[in-house]
């Protein structure tokens, strides 16, 4: 097992892990230049997995390195900032004046790149009623399949999602599907998270989000929308462990 | 026994040395800092820490308290100009105070302790305890500042902790430490090309500077209320690395 590094990024319901396998941990060309991961005779091989952040006390590894709001647990050997790892993750993929946004369960974070370097950022710190776990919540409690949800013209507002849920409280005591409620709250989440990232033309965005159709494309009502997945964080890990490993 | 002098904010300078010279063995209390005592309960549980600081303290010292030093003038705030009436209607002594005088920029004495080499909690510290006990701080290293805080003292000052050594203070407890707490232009004055994290106690009005000067300076804008999260640092420490 010692040919393998994990890094490991535990959210508040589900815990990302990157698995990287390679022979000598010789990423790098001669000339300092990172090898594409992805390139054969590197044998470099990554894997993903997607676990819920419950079930990572029965796992017997090593973290390299971890971020996240459930990351602090004794077998990692170096905690990182979320931002930091999420502006690390990001950066290759935003090469022009991009900015990443990270919608998860519990929080919301971004990073504003301009001409390749660090620019701007937010993290909202406090209330997590209009995010990934209340979703997950509404789903359960109105027993809607997430594959149900979609993009509805009309949008709740949920600068309180407290208030928010009273709407979807409401329009369904009225008679309306849960769904299209529910799908409706998501708008608002969308617009908020287009607000709170001060209203650009394109947004690139991680987290479990990404994987919700409905918030896509009801972001993609107001910007341009680019999906870059559910391991960014992870990924930015990777990236700073080589950086500083890169004379092993 | 009547023992305690209680002030806020920055009372005129010749009114502390009334008091001092009058009550010479009194000690004095900064009420805006919390002793954590118990809850006097008078204002909205959504309302300014600082302030409800003030009401706390004042109440649970009061059989102590010989008198309130309270400025409610444009140096500290609406919410101290209403608290004076409050308190008077409970059977406190008040001297009200207002020290709004404003110099020029360039005629402002130095800032030693907010532009020095020191952690930038003991910077805070010191700048407030100065307001009793005035200590010449001419002697302490100065910096350049690598990073900045804007602000009033926080209620919890451990946030201060986060920042390297090398953080210059401004906003109001700069304008403390130039004895000129009224000075809206030198509260609003930063380095423009230093990474400034802009700071203030939920539901102060000051969160209005805060937030405006965050944008135009590209700075982070945080407000806390009781006790900074584990995420505020954070978010303040990611900013400090990534800037």
């Amino acid at each position: 097992m010692k040919d393998t590094k994990y890094f490991l990024d535990a959210g508040t319901t589900w815990s990302k892990i990157l698995a990287i396998k390679s022979s000598k941990y010789s990423n790098f060309n001669d000339d300092g230049s990172v090898k594409s991961l992805y390139d054969s005779t590197n044998k470099v091989i990554k894997s993903y997995k997607i676990l819920p952040t419950a079930s990572l006390a029965c796992l017997d590894i090593e973290f390299s390195a971890a971020t996240g709001h459930s990351a602090g647990l004794k077998n990692v050997l170096k905690y990182e900032n979320e931002v930091v790892a999420l502006a690390n993750g990001a950066k290759n993929a935003l090469l022009e004046s991009n900015i990443v946004l990270d919608l998860g369960s519990r929080d919301i974070k971004w990073v504003k790149f301009k001409d390749g370097k660090f620019s701007d950022m937010d993290w909202n710190t406090s209330c997590a009623s209009a995010t990934g776990a209340t979703i997950e919540m509404l789903l359960k409690f109105y027993n809607v399949d997430v594959n149900e949800l979609e993009v509805q013209d009309e949008k709740y507002a949920v600068t309180c999602g407290i208030f928010g849920l009273e709407k979807i409280m409401d329009d369904v005591a009225k008679g309306f599907e849960a769904r299209i409620a529910i799908s409706k709250f998501i708008n608002g989440i969308a617009f908020n998270a287009w607000n709170f990232t001060k209203n650009p033309d394109k947004l690139c965005i991680s987290g479990g989000f990404c994987e919700n159709k409905c918030f896509v494309d009801s972001l993609k009502k107001y910007c341009e929308v680019e999906v870059l997945g559910r391991f960014v964080l992870v990924d930015g890990l990777y990236s700073e462990y080589q950086i500083k490993h890169r004379t092993v | 026994m009547k023992d305690i002098i209680g002030f806020w904010g920055y009372p005129r300078p010749e009114i502390i040395k009334e008091y001092k010279n009058k009550y010479p063995n009194a000690k004095w209390v900064d009420l805006d800092i919390d002793f954590n005592y118990p809850k006097a309960n008078i204002l909205p549980e959504a309302y300014c820490c600082i302030i409800k600081n003030i009401f706390n303290n004042a109440f649970y010292l009061k059989d102590k308290l010989i008198v309130i030093l309270a400025p409610i003038g444009k140096d500290k705030c609406d919410s101290a100009f209403f608290a004076v009436e409050i308190l008077r209607e409970n059977g406190f002594n008040i001297k009200t105070s207002y020290f709004e005088e404003v110099l020029p920029l360039s005629d402002l004495p130095n800032t030693p302790i907010c532009n020095s080499s020191l952690p930038l909690r003991e910077k805070i510290e010191k700048v407030t305890a100065n307001i009793i006990d005035e200590k010449n701080y001419a002697h302490l290293v100065q910096c350049k500042a690598e990073f900045g805080f804007w602000g009033v003292p926080p209620n919890d000052l451990s946030i201060l902790e986060v920042f390297p050594d090398k953080t210059a203070v401004f906003g109001w407890s700069r304008c403390v430490e130039a004895r000129n707490p009224g000075n809206l232009a030198l509260e609003m004055f930063v380095e423009p090309h230093v990474p400034t994290v802009f700071f203030a106690q939920t539901f102060c009005a000051k969160n209005q500077l805060a937030k405006y000067l965050a944008a135009k300076y590209n700075g982070l804008y945080i407000d806390i209320d009781t006790r900074p999260t584990n995420s505020v640092k954070a978010k303040i420490e990611a900013f400090l690395r990534l800037r």
